[in-house]
């Protein structure tokens, strides 16, 4: 079944695996793309996966989680992406641009726009990064940057475009109960907090017209409070649920399950929690938000970083690592009839397979286990169940990228140290022309 | 205006410049991680460039993955790495603009160093003081790859056609660590008398000068004073301007073509670059290096906490306040001149034509270089030109570009010389537009 193809609405995949949005600050810092880029994305595409979806773009510089991230803010930016999908086109790779846009989310805010936007108010509960509630206008006008931005990604000649509408993103921000506290049209009522993430689908719908792959990326899990225990917990299951049938009505051609709604989040990704990565690049974050110099000092002293890492890794021991989200991918399926991508974890054949047949998803997205081994689709081809040095869900990559080059960091799957470095810094060859 | 002794040309021994006033060395995480380089590093070069300097000095090019100060600068440290310089040496020269290569390494003083090595090689085993960085002592062997990396490296920068080259022998990057006495706590033939002291940095002039012959110019960049002592008064001196008169005798004798005069047996310095100490800044962007020293959460919490930190911006502004900024180095880079016989250039703050033609009449330099006036106004010497005796909107000295390098593109970030802070960060995002807009005299 893997590795079977899948048809998107319009778009048809030449397999079931597909390599989730996994960033790297690869780019300038103004947003324009680099040849890094390309050579990042390009490895996947040469191993085989079944689509690239793109590392989160923003539509608006003031929606970048944080600088050095190719943007998708103007035309100007289309000749980058149209070389970048022609690159991995070469590969027969179908190329998913996901576009967002990060509001409150924002890791490193950068020089232009020392506050993000959302719903609220209240800055985002782990971090503290701060934020101001949009106007109507301000509110209408990140619609229509969806809707230009998924013009672009079209007249680029990309495959598809998906919105990162999971994860504590711009439209978690609205849609989730537990941050939206507006009172108007935009706020109260889950139809109105999902006015604004069906009013994008509809605009982007509207500028790429009925032929285009358009997909939507949505956490079916909110679970705030398994992270910080005073928090509301979000929306319910069912309230999510309801989200994915309006949007299947707005005219999604597939929909994308994750969970959490804050990034990171002890579903996603699900795994250790590395404190000593997490020192040596945390500190970057310390002006961003109010909350980060407590959080600094709690990963670097013991005994805090060690109750952290536990109050943050039960959960992923609960309930398992690779295919976390099954459960909710299961009840979405059951609930729409467009096609359903899971991610969470994925690096087994048998697992991502069973999956499948048993109708609990159509294809499974992947971003760690293919930063670690980015030929696992060449693994399963080759008939072996497991890469044979897996993903240990170590997050090193998650918490190196900050600062360092993306990649996998976990020394214990190469023969020495030298060896992970060379693997690491290989994205940056060929160098640009 | 054109007749001021600033716009002679300078002649060395292999090189001849339109005009007196040099590009210093400043840098920009502009480059990729591994040390290749970018357009945006020619972007920002040319800059300088086409605003009429007459050499420019490139960016701190470490000859060594492990002598990087920070990461995200172009290396010379592989054959691979000549095309980019090649191609950045020819469009500077397209603008009659020399290009000389600043080879380093940086020994114990390393902001942040990356994932390749976690500690820098140094004379000494004890971390630099004030952020904590750690090292280790380099072995005898390990001077030597040193001195072989050096000389590899000018070779590269010959191969890629450059102008030239400069040694970067001061502010506390690895030469420093062994010539001062401060710093160098060595017992072998690198350690003790001034004469061990210096071997480093004489037996790298003269590998250098065994692999690029006679006729490649190389320059070297010397501390005139350390000023050891600038912060903690009870610390040592360090090298004192005889010593470094002695050290240029014996560079000169092994071969170096002109010097480069600046001040501090570390960087930063109170004394360079001399100016203000942006607390605010400081705070945003000082968090990056967190995790590079031992001392950095001590000082991030100074930095953050009044009184603590008005207390400590005191101690870094005095210095310049006595002295003044502009011209700060120049008396000891006068009496160095004094001792040498090629030419001498200097840095510290400079940016007013009368202020360097004098300099340059009175005997005190043959020439000057440049940092952070020419970053506020790039067309400096062009507005010289055109009859300025400075920009209209002067460098204030903030030092807002060196503390922002860190996590942000440099550039000026002083906003009131700007209309707006719009204004101010189109200006610095500028550099990664592939067509800037020419730069004219205001």
């Amino acid at each position: 079944m893997i590795l079977e193809p899948l048809r998107l609405g319009p778009l048809t995949l030449r397999n079931r695996v597909l390599r989730s949005s996994v960033g790297g600050r690869w780019d300038n810092y103004d947003g324009s793309g680099t040849e890094v880029r390309i050579n990042w994305d390009v490895k996947f595409a040469r191993a085989g996966v079944g689509a690239i979806i793109s590392s989160n773009s923003p539509v608006h510089s003031r929606g970048a989680i944080l600088p050095g991230y190719a943007l998708i803010d103007s035309d100007e930016r289309i000749p980058f992406w149209r070389e970048l999908g022609r690159r991995v086109h070469e590969h027969g790779c179908p190329y998913i641009l996901q576009i967002n846009h990060a509001g409150r989310e924002r890791v490193l805010p950068g020089l232009t726009y020392p506050k993000g936007l959302s719903s609220t108010d209240d800055p985002e509960p782990l971090n503290g990064f701060p934020c101001e509630a949009m106007t109507v206008e301000q509110i209408q006008e990140v619609v229509a940057m969806f809707a230009a931005g998924a013009r672009r990604a079209r007249e680029a000649g990309l495959d598809a475009v998906e919105v990162a509408g999971a994860n504590g993103m711009m439209q978690t921000q609205f849609l989730s109960s537990a941050i939206n506290d507006r009172e108007d049209e935009y706020g109260g009522s889950l139809e109105n907090r999902a006015r604004f993430g069906l009013e994008v689908v509809r605009a982007m719908r509207e500028a790429v017209g009925p032929d285009f792959c358009l997909g939507y990326k949505i956490s079916i899990e909110e679970r705030l409070d398994e992270l910080l225990p005073w928090h509301k917990r979000g929306n319910t299951v069912e309230e999510s649920i309801q989200m994915c049938r309006w949007l299947e009505e707005a005219g999604v051609d597939y929909l994308h399950v994750s969970a959490g709604a804050g990034f990171p989040h002890p579903r996603n990704p699900a795994g250790s929690f590395p404190a000593a990565e997490m020192v040596k690049t945390y500190d970057t974050l310390l002006s961003s938000g109010r909350h980060t110099l407590r959080n600094y000092v709690t990963f670097r002293t013991w005994p805090l970083n060690r109750g952290f890492a536990w109050w943050w890794q039960r959960v992923g021991k609960r309930l398992g690592i690779e295919g976390i989200n099954l459960a909710s991918s299961r009840a979405v399926k059951q609930a729409v009839s467009v096609p359903v991508l899971c991610t969470g974890g994925f690096q087994t054949a048998s697992v991502i397979s069973g999956a499948i047949e048993r109708g609990d998803c159509d294809g499974v997205t992947i971003a760690r286990p293919f930063v670690a081994n980015p030929d696992l689709v060449r693994h399963f081809e080759a008939g072996r169940d497991r890469a044979p040095r897996p993903c240990t869900y170590c997050n090193k990559c998650l918490f190196n990228f900050v600062e360092n080059p993306l990649g996998c960091y976990e020394e214990a799957r190469y023969d020495s140290r030298e060896e992970m470095l060379a693997e690491i810094l290989s994205v940056y060859e060929p160098a640009a022309a | 205006m054109t007749d001021s002794a600033v716009f002679r040309p300078l002649r060395f021994r292999n090189l001849e410049v339109k005009n007196r006033v040099f590009r210093s060395s400043i840098s920009g995480r502009f480059d990729n991680y591994d040390g290749s380089g970018t357009e945006v590093r020619l972007r920002w070069d040319l800059k300088f460039a086409r605003g009429g300097v007459g050499a420019i000095i490139s960016s701190n090019t470490p000859v060594h993955m492990r002598g990087l100060i920070v990461p995200n600068y172009a290396h010379l440290d592989a054959d691979d790495k000549i095309p980019f310089w090649r191609e950045l040496g020819k469009r500077s020269r397209e603008y009659d603009c020399k290009y000389l290569a600043q080879i380093a390494y940086s020994g114990r003083q390393r902001d942040i160093p990356g994932i390749t090595y976690e500690k820098g090689l140094s004379s000494t085993d004890k971390s630099e003081p004030i952020h904590g960085l750690p090292c280790e002592r380099a072995t005898v062997e390990q001077i030597h790859e040193i001195v072989g990396y050096f000389a590899q490296a000018a070779r590269r920068a010959r191969e890629a056609e450059l102008d030239g080259i400069e040694i970067h022998g001061c502010n506390g990057y690895l030469i420093t660590q062994f010539l001062s006495p401060a710093i160098n706590d060595r017992e072998d033939e690198y350690g003790g008398s001034l004469e061990n002291r210096a071997r480093l940095a004489v037996e790298i002039v003269q590998a250098i000068r065994r692999e690029v012959g006679e006729d490649f110019h190389v320059q070297f960049k010397l501390t005139g004073v350390d000023h050891h002592d600038a912060l903690f008064p009870w610390w040592g001196k360090g090298t004192t301007i005889e010593d470094s008169i002695q050290v240029g005798r014996w560079l000169e004798e092994a071969g170096v073509d002109g010097f480069h005069i600046s001040s501090g047996s570390a960087f930063p310095h109170p004394r360079n670059p001399a100016g203000g100490f942006p607390i605010a800044d400081t705070i945003r962007s000082y968090d990056t290096m967190l995790s590079s020293g031992k001392n950095t959460f001590r000082n991030y919490l100074m930095f953050r906490t009044p009184p603590l930190n008005k207390v400590f911006k005191w101690a870094w502004e005095r210095s310049a306040k006595r002295d003044g900024i502009e011209g700060i180095n120049l008396a000891e880079a006068r009496r160095f001149k004094e001792a040498v016989t090629v030419p001498v250039i200097c840095a510290g703050g400079f940016q007013t034509h009368s202020v360097i033609a004098r300099a340059i009449d009175d005997g005190s330099v043959d020439g000057v270089s440049i940092g952070r006036p020419l970053i506020a106004n790039p067309d400096l010497v062009n507005m010289f030109a055109a009859g300025h005796d400075r920009a209209p909107r002067p460098c204030t000295y903030c030092n807002k570009c060196l503390i922002n390098f860190i996590e942000n593109p440099l550039g000026c970030y002083e906003e009131s010389r700007f209309d707006s802070r719009a204004e101010m960060v189109r200006e610095i995002l500028s550099v990664y537009e592939p067509d800037p807009v020419v730069a004219t005299p205001a």
